[in-house]
């Protein structure tokens, strides 16, 4: 785990919320550094701050200090257009909640970040075709995101995630809200998706879930650990 | 919304109207002209009403005033009465106006078939009638009237002309449906009166006609010795004439303008209401949509052109109503107004301005929130 080439390097993050006069420290002097590649699993139980430093990776929220570069760019220093771009281009997020356009379809969901990229590319139609073919939903792409079923909306939601080619893949508790014939579909996506070379990092308080990653880190009272599963012969191919 | 861009639309059709008005006036009434009414004259509802019969101008007066004021260069007067004429089987009311032929000019009365009668079937009271369109089409059904004998109460015409066919004037009366003779039959032979209800009287100049006024007052006090009672006429020139018109016309576009400011205003703020809430209810969509990538400005530009559109909406509805509005008011009510693109335009211009005033706010806050704060709310 060189500094140099690592992928997402967090550099001594913080975050502290201020409530009336109490200051609540959530997050406090996180340093991390993920390589390109890696599929890490964040645990931690509810309420430290997992999904935090998910949403500040991922330059959904600021952090309080600290600096995080992703592919070599310090991201906290760009203003809010490139960010966004940042956003659009380099990182695909899926949620616990999926979060799509109501009343819109499958196809048209997976579409959306196509909007907002630079040009929208000739091929997005057929290229979000092959997404959802990806996640196995090739039936599915003219059905209303209301109408899938939670697992189907949350492969939905990864081709979503997928359809600008990002360098990494934030998912926030994917698994929270599906029963478990849908969470193993969605871990066995996210081991392909791995085994394509592509960087994941997963947050969840699942100890099932988070066996499926390389690399797993704990976070405790602000602070980060890693736990040191990777030292028994644990290959996510056993799955 | 709607409403107060059909208010535009209606307000700007009535100025069109009311102008076109103001013109009709003017050519109607021939230049450097002054009316003495007998009696009063209010304005009803904008429009001129002549209160009780007044019998004390008389078809003298007129002579006096053409002989005696020294600005004046014609004068004629004026009876007329709504009668009921026949031919044939064919009945009708309609006005019988007794002139002077001097009234052909200074009036503006044109002739369409036929001839005028002159100062000798005048002074000789000869029983002859120059019909105006509505009567053509209505009595005689469209066909050729001249040469032709009608009935007007009991007594027989011959109908030596047409007249031009005029219109509707400005007090929503219909210029065609009447009938002109020369003022001494209708005075001996048809209402037996000797008294008049107006005199059209010409000026020199138009430099003259206050002048002229005072001098008609003074003269018409004396003729009818009134010392210190109040004028039993009234006296109107052309200025005082397109005064009140416009005055009427103004206090009319002030009305249905704050009726559309009003509107326009109310729409605005529903238009910011509902933007608002779309803003509070849609955060999670906002969220995501910033999450995927979407700058603030691409958020800015959906919520406004979202409000564009609503407005928009409103406004094309609010131009067929106006345009409907403005319809069947000048068909009906006989008021003059204009449909015209220009209205359309500004019904339209003003209400996309609205959206985009009012949706500048809403699109500024949806715009402005944190990614984070939009995803996490519920």
């Amino acid at each position: 785990m060189s500094e140099i080439d690592s992928m997402i390097k967090v550099k001594n993050i913080t975050k502290s919320y201020i409530k009336g006069s109490m200051i609540t420290h959530v997050l406090c002097g996180i340093t991390l550094f993920i390589e390109k590649g890696e599929y890490v699993a964040i645990m931690g139980t509810s309420g430290t701050g997992k999904s935090t430093l998910m949403n500040i990776i991922g330059c959904l929220d600021k952090p309080t200090s600290g600096q995080l570069e992703l592919g070599g760019v310090d991201a906290y220093q760009l203003d809010d257009d490139a960010i966004s771009a940042l956003r659009n281009k380099s990182i695909g997020f899926v949620f616990q909640q999926f979060f799509f356009l109501e009343r819109t379809t499958a196809l048209d969901n997976v579409l959306l970040p196509l909007l907002y990229a630079d040009t929208y590319p000739a091929d997005a139609i057929p290229r979000a075709k092959q997404v959802l073919v990806n996640v196995g939903l090739e039936d599915r792409t003219k059905y209303l995101a209301n109408e899938l079923s939670g697992g189907q909306q949350q492969r939905v939601a990864i081709a979503r995630a997928l359809i600008n080619d990002p360098d990494v893949i934030l998912a926030d508790e994917p698994t929270g809200n599906l029963d478990s014939e849908s969470t193993a579909e969605v871990l066995k996506i996210f081991h392909r998706l791995h085994k394509e070379g592509r960087t994941i990092v997963v947050v969840t308080h699942d100890r099932e879930v988070a066996g499926h990653a390389q690399r797993i880190l704990e976070l405790k009272d602000g602070q980060i650990k890693e736990l040191d599963f990777s030292s028994k012969p644990k290959d996510s191919s056993d799955h | 919304m709607a409403i107060g861009v059909a208010a535009v639309v209606v307000m700007v059709s009535m100025g069109r109207g009311a102008q076109k008005r103001v013109l009709d006036m003017i050519h109607e009434m021939g230049t450097n002209l002054i009316v003495v009414n007998a009696g009063k004259v209010t304005l009803v509802g904008g429009r001129e009403r002549q209160s009780s019969i007044v019998t004390t101008l008389r078809p003298a007066d007129a002579d006096a005033i053409l002989d005696k004021c020294p600005s004046v260069v014609e004068a004629a007067p004026e009876i007329n009465r709504k009668m009921n004429i026949r031919w044939g089987s064919e009945n009708m009311m309609t006005d019988i106006v007794g002139i002077t032929p001097a009234a052909f000019e200074i009036r503006n009365i044109e002739i369409e078939t036929g001839r005028h009668f002159d100062a000798v079937e005048n002074n000789t009271a000869q029983r002859v009638a120059i019909v105006g369109a509505v009567i053509v089409e209505k009595l005689f059904n469209h066909e050729d009237p001249i040469g032709h004998q009608i009935r007007i109460g009991l007594a027989p015409f011959d109908v030596v002309g047409v007249m031009k066919e005029k219109g509707v004037d400005a007090n929503g009366v219909d210029r065609d449906d009447r009938i002109l003779i020369p003022i001494n039959t209708a005075m001996r032979r048809l209402v037996r009166t000797i008294y008049i209800q107006k005199i059209h009287i010409q000026v020199a100049n138009s430099g003259q006609l206050r002048q002229a006024e005072m001098e008609i007052r003074d003269l018409l006090r004396e003729r009818h010795r009134l010392r210190d009672k109040p004028d039993d006429f009234t006296i109107q020139n052309q200025i005082t004439l397109i005064q009140t018109e416009r005055e009427s016309a103004r206090s009319l576009t002030l009305l249905v303008g704050s009726v559309a400011a009003i509107s326009l205003l109310v729409g605005g703020i529903g238009i910011l209401a509902v933007m608002l809430t779309a803003c509070r209810e849609r955060r999670r969509e906002i969220g995501l949509r910033r999450a995927i990538g979407a700058r603030r400005r691409d958020i800015r530009t959906q919520f406004l052109l979202e409000s564009l559109i609503i407005a928009g909406l409103g406004g094309f509805f609010g131009v067929v109503v106006g345009m409907l509005v403005t319809v069947f008011a000048s068909r009906l009510g006989g008021w003059a107004a204009i449909e015209s693109w220009d209205a359309t335009s500004v019904g339209l211009i003003l209400s996309v301005l609205v959206g985009l005033i009012f949706g500048i706010y809403p699109a500024l806050k949806a715009s402005t929130l944190e990614p984070i704060e939009a995803l996490r709310s519920e």
